[in-house]
């Protein structure tokens, strides 16, 4: 197993990166809000610019506090290194953009988010990189689908929507195969849930936005690098082994090795594209990764006592989590619980479910997931409302999916409050069955 | 860049530059398991200030070919038909742990192409616990960990990190996992000249520089100061460092590097 740290993961979220500063002893991370940095002499300016020293420069290639975010974010998903970036999306491009160039192929499952969706295959096409969207978990279609120009497989850990999991070894077992990497959105897992290269990813990337933040008051992204794959070896990637003329020829993997990506991503995304991570918000995400253990251990509980309550409801047509009739690598991969997501359909299809989400008073309809209050939204007409009828299907979203992250209030209170929901959907299924009867 | 010594590809990282054989050459040396890239910020810094660099990986780690060499005193020599082979002259050979061994043997090879040594978080002999050699044989990642734990400092233990948002310790465990490490390990084991070497070197005036990190448990500073002795100088010591010093401090170690060999050249 790869480490990047001795610590454990609660003693990671809480102190890797940073250590109190000397001047002044501060004992929380110090916010460094600055663009800049005053360089002790042109020498040592000139030294930071050629990669001679480490250190920073400007605060759209790094700063301090997102540092400290980066540092504990590698360490906790054991990673060689890390890139925070403005959001996840953002996070899933400089990736996409540092190992794909015009004339490549991105294999993906076809079950991901929905802007995840339209970045494969309509923005990313029109700089001439094509994707295949396949059941990642069909072993055969997935290899079937790789080709000369492939650069890597693209999944969710745990889909959105549609929350299936992927199988992660199966996955890395059949790219690495073909010289070709495994990049892993692991938002709705979270470190504390999976770690995916230890199951043979080679880049995890995580909206941080979500749970690892917590609050819903920060957006960003983080790239990790795993530092497992050989480049080299592979063949396919030039943008990493061969040099890199706008920094004298440098030649990451040479220079860098198991850094190579992410170097890469630091020295030229951040620099040509500039997503950066503004430090506050790095603060603001550092206090939720603080307590990420705590808060996704209470998430699955809640989230595991809903599945039990919804599937003992009348007005509920069916629910769907990853637990329930869990495949063996699910189980495998997600010991603790496959996260705090969860689907459902209520009796009366798509307006009844509109009814349902009315009519909640303190679970909020809203566009993000893994807040820590409960979020429900139609996904069907909001963040997926842009892919076809045959997309949506293949994205594992009916008309009626009702999207549930389930939040750590008490769990009374949020099944409360989804009675209400259900009473509001089971008159509009009632008014549509005595309509159906005259 | 690639060059052939013994009929086998082997990689030589050079700063970032192309190699240039008749500027003064720094040779960096690296440590048991580990390759050059512990080397990345110094070799750019001399690269691109009148230095040619020559940071090889030995054979059969990492980017280099062929088959692990089994004692110090075969990697000395080893190391001298690698200069040859790129036609090196004048050479200030600078090596961490196991690599300034190395350094020692290739010394007395060289005779008045050396120009000087300095040595980094090391000692003139370095004892290996025989059950990490086997830990080493039998499983090398764990055998990795294990060096990796001991061998960085508190403030590399707390993620620490002399580049921004980068994890020594994972990159350190994934290069040291896959290269000869119980081989290596092996091989300081059973090295014994290295005292001698270095009063030999004392003896014949060469120039020398040490440079010992304060938190050391693996060549502990004070076998360091011994072998300050032996070379007839005086140790720096760098506060707050473990064992592996090129990358936990690249600037202040950089800094006594250059401060020293600058003054040779003057």
């Amino acid at each position: 197993m790869s480490k990047s740290s001795f610590l454990g993961a609660d003693t990671i979220a809480l102190h890797s990166g940073y250590q109190p500063e000397s001047d002044h002893g501060s004992r929380a991370v110090p916010i460094y809000q600055t663009t800049s940095y005053v360089f002790d002499s042109v020498d040592e300016a000139s030294a930071l610019f050629n990669v001679e020293q480490g250190g920073h420069i400007y605060s759209r290639i790094t700063n301090p506090t997102v540092a400290v975010l980066e540092q504990r974010l590698a360490a906790l998903e054991g990673g060689a290194g890390a890139i925070c970036t403005a959001s996840g999306m953002s996070a899933l491009f400089v990736t996409f953009f540092s190992l794909c160039s015009a004339g490549d192929h991105i294999v993906s499952a076809a079950q991901i988010y929905g802007s995840t969706v339209t970045l494969l295959k309509h923005t990313l096409k029109r700089f001439n990189i094509d994707c295949t969207f396949v059941d990642i978990n069909d072993q055969d279609a997935l290899a079937g689908a790789i080709q000369d120009n492939t650069k890597l497989i693209f999944c969710e850990s745990i889909g959105n929507p549609g929350l299936a999991v992927s199988n992660l070894p199966a996955i890395a077992d059949t790219a690495h195969q073909q010289g070709i990497p495994v990049v892993v959105d692991a938002t709705f897992a979270t470190p504390y849930l999976n770690n995916p290269i230890q199951h043979g990813a080679d880049v995890v990337v995580h909206s941080v936005t979500k749970w690892i933040g917590g609050h819903g008051v920060a957006v960003g992204g983080v790239v990790i690098d795993g530092g497992n794959f050989d480049w080299l070896k592979s063949g396919r990637f030039p943008t990493l082994t061969q040099p890199y003329e706008p920094f004298h020829g440098m030649n990451f993997w040479e220079e860098f090795g198991p850094a190579a990506l992410a170097m890469r991503i630091r020295c030229e995304s951040m620099r040509d594209i500039g997503a950066a991570m503004t430090p506050h918000n790095a603060f603001l995400l550092l206090q939720g990764l603080e307590t990420l253990n705590l808060r996704m251990q209470q998430h699955v509980t809640n989230a595991q006592a809903m599945v039990a309550w919804l599937q003992q409801q009348d007005a509920v047509a069916w629910v769907n989590h990853p637990d329930i009739n869990a495949d063996a690598h699910t189980k495998t991969l997600f010991p603790k619980g496959a996260g705090s997501m969860l689907t459902f359909g209520v009796k009366g299809g798509r307006d009844a479910g509109a009814a349902f989400i009315n009519a909640l008073q303190l679970s909020s309809n809203l566009a993000n997931v893994g807040d820590s209050r409960t979020l429900v939204l139609h996904p069907g007409s909001t963040t997926h409302s842009r892919l076809s009828e045959t997309d949506l299907v293949a994205a594992g979203i009916s008309a009626d999916l009702i999207r549930v992250s389930v939040g750590i209030e008490t769990v009374k209170d949020i099944q409360a409050d989804f009675g209400l929901g259900l009473r509001a959907a089971a008159k509009v299924a009632m008014a549509q069955l005595a309509q159906t009867e005259a | 860049m690639y060059i052939t010594v013994d009929n086998q590809n082997t990689f030589v990282a050079t700063g970032g530059k192309p190699f240039n054989p008749n500027l003064p050459t720094v040779v960096l040396l690296h440590g048991s398991g580990t390759d050059h890239r512990g080397w990345a910020l110094q070799a750019r810094w001399f690269a691109f200030h009148g230095y040619s660099v020559f940071a090889p990986d030995m054979p059969a780690h990492s980017l280099s070919a062929g088959e692990a060499l089994t004692s110090i005193e075969a990697m000395g020599a080893w190391l001298v038909r690698a200069l040859d082979a790129a036609k090196v002259s004048n050479v200030h050979l600078i090596g961490h742990s196991q690599g300034f061994l190395v350094a020692l043997e290739a010394a007395v090879l060289l005779s008045k192409r050396l120009l000087s040594v300095t040595a980094m978080a090391t000692a003139s002999a370095i004892p290996v616990n025989p059950a990490l050699i086997e830990t080493a044989q039998k499983d090398p990642a764990l055998a990795a960990q294990m060096m990796l734990q001991w061998g960085f400092g508190n403030q590399h233990q707390y993620g620490a990190s002399a580049v921004p948002g980068m994890q020594p310790i994972g990159i350190g465990q994934r290069i040291m996992a896959n290269n000869p490490l119980a081989i290596d390990l092996a091989a300081c084991n059973a090295y014994t000249a290295g005292s001698k070497r270095a009063q030999q070197l004392a003896s014949e005036g060469c120039a020398s520089c040490v440079i010992l990190a304060a938190q050391d448990r693996m060549t502990p500073k004070k076998e360091g100061f011994k072998l300050a002795q032996d070379l007839g100088t005086h140790a720096q010591v760098i506060a707050d460092t473990g064992h592996m010093l090129p990358m936990e401090a690249p600037k202040q170690s950089l800094s006594i590097m250059k401060t020293f060999i600058q003054t040779l050249e003057k």
